[in-house]
């Protein structure tokens, strides 16, 4: 391997009463893929932040260029070559493609009048696109973009500031299987055109394909790496929580009943034309996999009262039932965890106490006053019950992590009755131990009778949690799967629509 | 461009309703512009509701600025030279910045001021009050309640208004070389609430003030509300200007020493009534000061109760 | 909530020490018991408008609101001769039925609350102005507000003027409606993520209008108490600027314009910095054309000393965060 391009020497970062890093060290060589693993508050981030310039780190040394600084600033880091791609992406949607790549640093024209030369910064994007094999142009807006369409953007953005390592913090979160893959070999070309990369990624898989070698943070501290040939899912596994993960699927305790949620002909606003027919029984958890845009999340949202429906019927417990509003849909026990927990599911400034007790609040009121106390009480026992991580329930939902974050959601609806639960990407960003306890929570419920819906694009997820799975594709329901059928094969197959006996035969 | 379309259709649409009746009748119009909104123009409305009646050829229009603003005024102006104009009165806000206009208006049309005046304009001539006059008459009425001197306060909406800054210097003028000491004017910005907290924080901050005058029409009677509240009613001499009623009410009960009436009445009647006489061809009547003084008259308690008969009367019709 | 408004209160009581020092009078019985009026009367309406803010929207019509309702008072009571009870109660029916409009044109016609309170704004001045022609109502040559209606808006119990107890108990009702009621909570929520109250179960469109209702209600309250303050009406510019003054003292008490944040005790905390301010420009003899610039500077004080006390629990909460993380990472490994 080629000398080293950046190299951490003992990077440690403390914050008052907290380590966030302890004498870290990592060297990234050129047209390298390191693979950065770690749960949640592990200091992926904060290690990220130190690469960019955000954060000076406490004491050791980053060496660029066999030049040794004590710590970056932000145009260090941009000189140097070290350049984002973020998990939550950093576009303005009211720009074109070119205007967001070039954002802050525009060819100028006319001189003193110092107007953007919109032709040739156009001019200067469309090659780097043309490299990323994009199917839209400079003049595109990034409005009209995919969340995957729009991930390219910042990678174009960070080719044009010729950046020499790129940093993909859970580029994947968003992405579909085929977007994915698209990413990878995206990834694969730049590696070979001598541009490293860092990977963060809680996918397992991903990193397996991409990286030349697998570094691990715990609690702060680099605890192993993985050259290529060593790594898998198991060590993996095993670096980040330092224990081995017991196989995902839960068997459930007692069979499905019927009586759960059936959904008749269907028609919701994303697929006008197009009927949904499902059911979800007592004590089951259906898995709804299915392309992003496959009209799954709308499904969702028509359920629980947000979209309108356009047409068909819902019964529940064998009730037709209609729901107009989020209220209808909350009084009859059906619940959604939905898709942006930070924008739809919480307050995240409110403490968790006021969350939890937020969708049923008149139940703790007297007289329209609430009662703090029997709020509290509840809000405790959610918690416990959840072993949400937090010095007590007053904390603000904002300083909890992913995971915590999602138990909370969670907790609002397990203090209720519930008959129907929805959920939307129920793991998303969430670190692999507060995964398990998630899917072990859904089990718990379906063994009470609940009927558990589950959108997921995570395969893994998927086909280790589902006792059934419902593919989606363009709006209609295209196939179920029984766990003896589940497969990555059979799901992708169903998934993009094409019959599953026709794909044995070819 | 839809967007656009709409509102100047509109336009279009209220200028057209607006201008019809004007082409209908082929009258010739006058109008009357004041600087505010106030009862005390409510006066001068009856005297061009007046001399409208006794002059059925003309079109006698009377308009309120929405603000107290030269800019608004010159709209209001600048509306009625596009509509066709005989003749305006107007009370300039800021007379000595609004030549421009007076001197376009006056170019196009017959130019009276009214109340306030602007001699470097070329207006034909003035209607109204000598405000620095009617401070000096006020500032006789002080020295008057206060035979030993003492400390005094002014209030005043704004000092903007040259009407306001003429009747301080009337005051000072006619209190000079005595023991009577102006302390400050407070201004309040034609807020109520403010005009009378301002009285209620002289009253705290000097204990043994003298006398309050109230340089507008409300600014008095807030005076006198203050006064009372504090219980320091007679104890603190109160003069005014303008005819508010709860103005006249506090004369009738001593309250107030008195107050310096102007006759808008008559500035409304004369205005209108002149400016036709000038259209007619007549400019005898002209002053060669070009100054028509309407003289202002002072109010005590010898004659509150005519002139209370007198107010009601002509707000009533 | 007690920390928040502690900068404020310091902020208070340095102003007042100094002006103290100054002018001793500032403590003095008098100019104690006007300033305490004029907090009662303006506290009454800026509560209302704090409630609005803290569903992210603004009330810009209350003082044309004062003005309309003002005249309309007045001529009901003086000029119909109408009892003063049902006077009293038409106007606040008027306060609520106004603040129902903006409430409907904001959540059902999704019509941004600073375009339908601006219009509001307008069309209320326009409406009082044309309702009077333009003339200043008051009380007639006949007795001003005597009787039990006056006694009740501007006469004193025990020394204390009654606009001020009206605001001491306006402000206790709402601080329970605010941080003890269902409502209340609601109220927060939705002002900090509408979406998520929507997701909760709740009808965001009916907590928003209810606060515009309320901050109607208060305005027709205001309205008659002011009134009676003045005992005039002069429709071109009673209240002009009073629904800038409400939501300077809502700001400088804590709310934030982004909505979800203030309490009652911040935004009676913020009246009471302003009319100190006001109180202190006389006392201190500081020329009249000076005060806007005076009440401006108080102003920025005031939200600079918050921003920087939100900082510091800021950095609290994220270290609060931050420990809770750690023992999470620790029972994983």
């Amino acid at each position: 391997m080629s000398e080293s391009l950046l190299e951490l020497r003992s990077i440690t970062k403390t914050y008052p009463g907290v380590t966030a890093l302890s004498d870290v060290s990592l060297s990234v060589a050129r047209g390298e893929v390191v693979g950065l693993i770690g749960e949640n508050g592990a200091g992926k981030s904060t290690l990220m932040k130190v690469l960019g310039g955000v954060v000076a780190p406490s004491s050791g040394r980053i060496v660029i260029d066999d030049v040794e600084h004590a710590r970056l600033t932000v145009p260090d880091a941009m000189r140097a070559g070290i350049a984002f791609v973020h998990q939550e992406l950093n576009l303005f949607e009211n720009l074109d493609v070119a205007a967001n790549v070039y954002i802050g640093r525009e060819p100028l024209t006319g001189g003193p009048l110092r107007l953007v030369d919109t032709a040739r910064m156009r001019a200067l994007v469309a090659p780097l696109l043309a490299r990323l094999g994009v199917d839209y142009r400079a003049d595109t807006p990034v409005a009209a973009l995919s969340i995957a369409q729009r991930q390219r953007v910042e990678i174009a953005k960070a080719l044009s500031l010729d950046a020499r390592v790129i940093i993909m913090d859970e580029p994947t979160s968003s992405l579909t299987i085929t977007e994915t893959n698209r990413l990878l070999e995206v990834i694969a070309d730049l590696r070979a055109h001598g541009v490293a990369i860092i990977y963060i990624s809680h996918r397992l898989d991903e990193i397996k394909i991409c990286a030349d070698r697998v570094v691990c943070l715990r609690d702060g501290r680099m605890v192993g790496a993985l050259a290529r040939e060593e790594i898998d899912h198991a060590r993996m596994i095993r670096m980040m929580i330092g224990r081995d993960l017991k196989s995902l699927y839960l068997p459930p305790q007692r069979p499905a009943e019927p009586g759960g949620c059936d959904v008749e002909a269907l028609r919701t606003i994303a697929f006008p034309d197009r009927q949904v027919a499902l059911s979800v029984r007592r004590g089951e958890i259906l898995g709804l996999a299915g392309l992003v845009g496959s009209g799954r999340s709308t499904l969702a949202r028509t359920l629980f009262g947000i979209d309108p429906p356009l047409g068909g019927s819902i019964t529940l417990g064998g009730e037709p039932i209609e729901v107009r509003s989020p209220r209808d849909a909350i009084a009859r026990g059906i619940y959604l965890i939905p898709e942006d927990r930070k924008r739809s599911g919480l307050v995240l400034e409110m403490s968790i106490t006021f969350n939890v007790t937020l969708p049923d609040l008149w139940r703790y009121a007297r007289l329209g006053l609430v009662d703090a106390g029997a709020e509290q009480k509840t809000a405790e026992i959610q918690s416990r019950r959840l072993a949400v991580k937090t010095p007590n329930v007053q904390t603000p939902a904002i300083s909890l992590s992913g995971g915590n974050q999602q138990k909370v959601v969670l907790a609002k609806w397990l203090a209720m009755r519930p008959r129907l639960i929805i959920l939307d990407e129920p793991t998303r960003g969430i670190d692999v131990g507060a995964k398990g306890e998630i899917y072990a929570l859904m089990r718990e419920l379906a063994d009470q009778g609940v009927a558990i819906l589950m959108i997921s694009s995570d395969m893994e997820e998927v086909i280790g949690v589902s006792d059934r799975i419902a593919v989606m594709h363009e709006g209609a329901i295209s196939g179920f799967l029984e766990r003896a059928d589940f497969s990555e094969h059979n799901v992708l197959q169903l998934a993009i629509g094409q019959k599953l006996h026709a794909a044995a035969e070819a | 461009m839809k967007r656009f379309l709409v509102p100047v259709l509109a336009g279009a649409l209220a200028s057209v309703l607006l201008a019809g009746p004007v082409l209908a009748q082929q009258k010739k119009t006058l109008a009357f512009v004041t600087n505010a909104a106030a009862d005390f123009w409510t006066i001068a409305r009856r005297g061009t509701e007046k001399a409208a009646k006794e002059l059925p050829d003309f079109e006698v229009k009377f308009l309120v600025p929405s603000e107290s603003t030269p800019a608004d005024q010159k709209r209001i102006l600048d509306d009625l030279l596009a509509g066709g104009l005989a003749g305006v009165a107007i009370s300039p806000v800021n007379p000595a910045n609004s030549t421009e206009i007076l001197n376009k208006v006056a170019s196009q049309a017959v130019l009276f001021t009214t109340d306030s005046d602007a001699p470097q304009s070329n207006r034909v001539m003035y209607v109204g009050t000598d405000n620095v006059a009617a401070g000096v008459q006020a500032g006789e009425l002080i020295k008057k309640a206060l035979p030993n001197g003492g400390k005094i306060m002014l209030f005043v909406g704004t000092m903007d208004n040259a009407n306001a800054r003429e009747r301080v210097e009337g005051i000072k003028k006619a209190i000079a070389g005595s023991k009577v000491e102006v302390i400050d004017v407070r201004t309040d910005n034609i807020d109520f609430v403010r005009a009378k907290s301002n009285v209620e924080d002289t009253l705290t901050k000097y204990p043994d003030i003298a006398g309050l005058v109230g340089l507008y029409s409300y600014n008095t009677p807030q005076i006198y509300e203050a006064v009372k509240a504090a219980g320091k009613a007679g104890k603190v001499k109160i003069i005014g200007f303008d005819e508010d009623q709860a103005t006249l009410r506090g004369i009738s009960d001593g309250t107030i020493e008195g107050t310096v009436v102007q006759q808008p009445f008559e500035f409304g009647y004369q205005s209108i009534r002149l400016m036709a006489k000038y259209i007619a061809g007549d400019k005898s009547f002209i002053p060669a000061n070009k100054l028509m003084i309407v003289p202002t008259k002072i109010i005590d308690k010898s004659n509150v109760a005519e002139f209370q008969t007198m107010m009601k009367e002509m707000l009533r019709k | 909530m007690g920390k928040k408004e502690l900068g404020l209160v310091l902020l208070i009581l340095v102003i007042g020490a100094v002006t103290a020092t100054i002018n001793p009078r500032f403590i003095s019985a008098v100019n104690l018991v006007n300033m305490a009026n004029l907090i009662g009367l303006y506290g009454l309406f800026s509560i209302g408008e704090g409630l609005v803010i803290i569903t992210g929207g603004i009330e810009l019509s209350i003082g044309s609101m004062f003005a309309l309702l003002g005249v309309v008072f007045l001529d009901l009571l003086v000029e119909r001769g109408i009892p003063w009870p049902v006077a009293l109660g038409a106007i606040l029916l008027g306060g609520v039925a106004l603040g129902a409009i903006h409430g409907f044109l904001i959540t059902r016609m999704k019509l941004q609350p600073f375009v339908v309170t601006l219009c509001g704004l307008l069309i209320y001045r326009g409406a009082a102005r044309y309702y009077t022609n333009d003339a200043t109502m008051g009380f007639g040559y006949g007795n001003e507000g005597s009787g039990t209606l006056a006694w009740l808006t501007a006469g004193r119990s025990f020394g204390v003027p009654h606009t001020f107890i009206a605001l001491l108990i306006v402000a206790a009702i709402m601080a329970v409606v605010l941080h003890k009621s269902v409502y209340g909570r609601y109220l927060y929520a939705v002002g900090k993520n509408e979406e998520a109250a929507r997701f909760s179960g709740i009808n965001a469109d009916r907590v928003i209008a209810a606060a515009y209702m309320i901050s109607g209600l208060l305005a027709g309250l205001s309205a008659v108490f002011i009134v009676f303050y003045t005992n005039s009406v002069s429709p071109s510019s009673h209240g002009n600027f009073y629904e800038l003054y409400a939501i300077a003292a809502a700001v400088l008490g804590g709310c934030s314009l982004r909505g979800g944040e203030g309490s009652i005790l911040g935004i009676v905390h913020g009246t009471i910095l302003l009319q100190v301010q006001q109180n202190l420009v006389n006392l201190l003899g500081i020329p009249s054309s000076l005060n806007f610039a005076v009440m401006g500077t108080v102003i920025l004080a005031g939200v600079l000393a918050d921003r920087e006390l939100q900082k510091r629990r800021m950095a609290a909460v994220a270290n609060m965060g931050a420990k809770a993380a750690r023992p999470a990472a620790a029972v994983a490994a």
